[in-house]
């Protein structure tokens, strides 16, 4: 039976929704599955771990574990799979997991896949079906080596809340830091807000909106609805949005159950982190903007007469 | 600082890409400079412009790259090698990692910027696993680079938590991204002179290694078959008095579509 281990995904000490969909899978495709763990603090986890799914939980906790670091961070997955004999390693979809997923699989001379969105064993290789060509195209890709490293995308995989595991906790050694590369410094960006990668809703701004007026009106948007606040690459590098909120290829990955674009054009770059989105909602004054061929709904018009109106509508229908 | 710079030769991903009997149709593709090479290019010119660094760049495969070469000689990078050799034909990320290993140490050089992605595979692995085979620091996904002092760099990454400020130290590897610059446009005189110098094309022979050696026989994964992509077709589009059209979608969303 394969042995499947996922690493956690833990943010600001929470246990993201993605742990428990991988351990899902992991148990859907009939393996065994453990869960490594690596941050500070975060024993309290581990019924946690257990409930999503895992029958070991292999955990690093550490105060000098507190910020990512790709090094020892990868180390700890590597003496986690080592010691659970594991055949698939599974990373959600995060910055962190794309910076330590290669580290691992070249440690483990296994082979890595990013941005998987299906992984099955065929007689013990794998297969995964991945995205590629900023999504132009889907490609099934054969695993030649025993072992897999993978991160997969976003909202692939669903949680199975009935599956369970039991509690097996083995504390890993933890690794020295990297001296080489040293975090001097973290500039966090607006961390109380909510999680573009959790949300129901997700409410994004491009260029139309111009400038920090522009962004305050849409981000109102956003806070009626109890949405996501995103942002394209333009709104980015000029400095209005913090990176972390950047949508697209280079950035989060989201499949809201709606997502609102406003002021955004729609480039096969923007649309790579969104279309899989359920409904989209999009706001424009161009009728030509390449993001109404994706739409379910577009507005044709001014983002600053629209915004306001479609505030006072919301607030309508949902009280 | 001697400065070795990755660039990938790839499908221009702005035009439409189709499938046939689980291969991609060729007919009509066009190949560009990797937009995030681009941006390691700019990079690597930007300190070379700081600091004197003396520059080099590497391409591994895409057939004749000479246009690409020439425009990243005419962006302000030195030197050029370009790899071909039928035995890379089926490569993954770690075949190239291997030919790039090679490269590094024959050339004794202090950091090595890649892309962070390549826009054909978008795997982002190449850079981070030729840090590994080389044993050195690296950095992913950097979005600022200052010069410390000869040994030491200060980059700021895009993390999950925000922006990380990591002092690394040379010789490193970092992969950056396409928010770190503008890449500056080519001038027409750049772009002739150019023309005269030298590409230094190798094969696996060349560079004093064998198909055997880089494990070009056996890559850890390839593909087996290309899919169309599901297409997400437009619904409608509305227009006309705002606060009309407004309340229309509005509705449309609760009673339609019911996602509010
Ligand atoms: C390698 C690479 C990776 C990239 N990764 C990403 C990524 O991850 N995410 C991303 O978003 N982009 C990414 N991009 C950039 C992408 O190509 C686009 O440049 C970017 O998405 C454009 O952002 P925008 O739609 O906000 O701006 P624009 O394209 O300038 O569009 C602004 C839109 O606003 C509309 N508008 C203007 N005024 C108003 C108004 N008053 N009311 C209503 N509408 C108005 C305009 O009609 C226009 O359609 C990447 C590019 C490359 C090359
Ligand atoms: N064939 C190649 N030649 C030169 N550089 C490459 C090649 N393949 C990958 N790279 C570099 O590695 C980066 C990441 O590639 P990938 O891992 O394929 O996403 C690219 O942006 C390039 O800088």
């Amino acid at each position: 039976m394969a042995k499947v281990l996922v690493v956690a995904e833990i943010k600001q000490g929470v246990l993201k929704s993605s742990t428990a969909e991988l351990l899902s899978k992991a148990k859907a495709i009939g393996a065994e599955a453990a869960v490594v763990a690596i941050g500070s603090n975060i024993e309290g986890l581990v019924p946690e771990l257990v409930k999503a799914g895992s029958d070991t939980q292999y955990i690093a906790d550490d105060a000098g574990l507190e910020l990512f670091s790709a090094g020892p961070y990868a180390a700890c997955v590597v003496d986690a799979a080592r010691q659970f004999g594991a055949d698939l390693i599974l990373f959600g979809f995060s910055e962190s997991s794309k910076a330590a997923a290669p580290r691992v699989a070249a440690q483990l001379d296994a082979a890595c896949a990013s941005e998987i969105t299906e992984v099955a064993a065929d007689n013990g290789a794998f297969q995964v079906v991945r995205p590629a060509i900023t999504n132009k195209v889907v490609q099934k890709v054969k695993v030649n080596t025993d072992k897999l490293v993978a991160v997969v995308r976003a909202g692939a995989f669903e949680a199975d809340e009935s599956i369970g595991g039991t509690e097996n906790v083995v504390k890993l050694d933890i690794p020295a830091p990297d001296l080489k590369a040293v975090i001097k410094e973290l500039v966090s960006d607006a961390s109380g807000e909510i999680d573009l990668a959790d949300a129901d809703v997700v409410v994004s701004v491009g260029r139309g909106a111009r400038n920090e007026e522009g962004i305050a009106l849409v981000k109102e948007l956003a806070d009626d609805l109890n949405a996501g606040f995103g942002s394209s690459r333009a709104m980015v590098d000029a400095g209005f949005m913090p990176h972390n909120k950047q949508v697209g290829q280079t950035g989060k990955i989201v499949a809201p159950s709606l997502y609102i674009a406003v002021g955004i054009s729609g480039a096969i770059q923007h649309l790579a982190g969104m279309s899989g989105s359920k409904v989209v909602l999009a706001i424009n004054k161009d009728p030509e903007a390449p993001i109404f061929n994706i739409a379910d709904y577009g507005i044709v018009g001014d983002l600053f007469e629209v915004v306001p109106i479609l505030k006072e509508e919301l607030k309508k229908v949902r009280s | 600082m001697k400065i070795l710079t990755t660039v990938k030769k790839v499908v221009d991903v702005e035009l439409n890409i189709h499938v046939k009997d689980g291969a991609i149709v060729e007919d009509g593709l066009q190949y560009v400079i990797n937009a995030w090479d681009e941006n390691a290019v700019e990079t690597t010119v930007q300190l070379k412009e700081q600091t004197g660094a003396e520059t080099t760049l590497v391409s591994i495969g895409g057939g004749d790259n000479t246009d690409i070469i020439r425009r990243c000689y005419a962006m302000g990078i030195e030197r050029g090698i370009h790899i071909e050799d039928p035995a890379l034909d089926k490569a993954d990320s770690f075949i190239y990692a291997r030919v790039l290993q090679k490269v590094f140490e024959q050339g004794d050089y202090d950091l090595v910027i890649t892309g962070k992605q390549a826009q054909d595979t978008d795997n982002g692995q190449t850079g981070i696993i030729l840090a590994e085979y080389l044993g050195l620091p690296c950095v992913s996904n950097v979005i600022g680079v200052e010069v410390i002092d000869d040994k030491h760099l200060k980059v700021s990454r895009a993390g999950d938590a925000g922006t990380e400020i990591v002092e690394v130290e040379l010789p490193a590897v970092i992969t950056v991204d396409v928010s770190i610059n503008e890449p500056r446009l080519p001038q027409m005189r750049g772009l002739m002179m150019a023309k005269k110098k030298k590409i230094e094309v190798m094969d696996l022979a060349a560079l004093g290694t064998s198909a055997e050696e880089i494990g070009c026989a056996a890559p850890k994964s390839e593909v087996i078959e290309f899919m169309e992509s599901e297409k997400r077709s437009g619904g409608r589009k509305f227009e006309g008095d705002p606060a009309e059209v407004t309340a229309q979608v509005v509705e449309l969303l609760a009673s339609e579509a019911k996602v509010i």
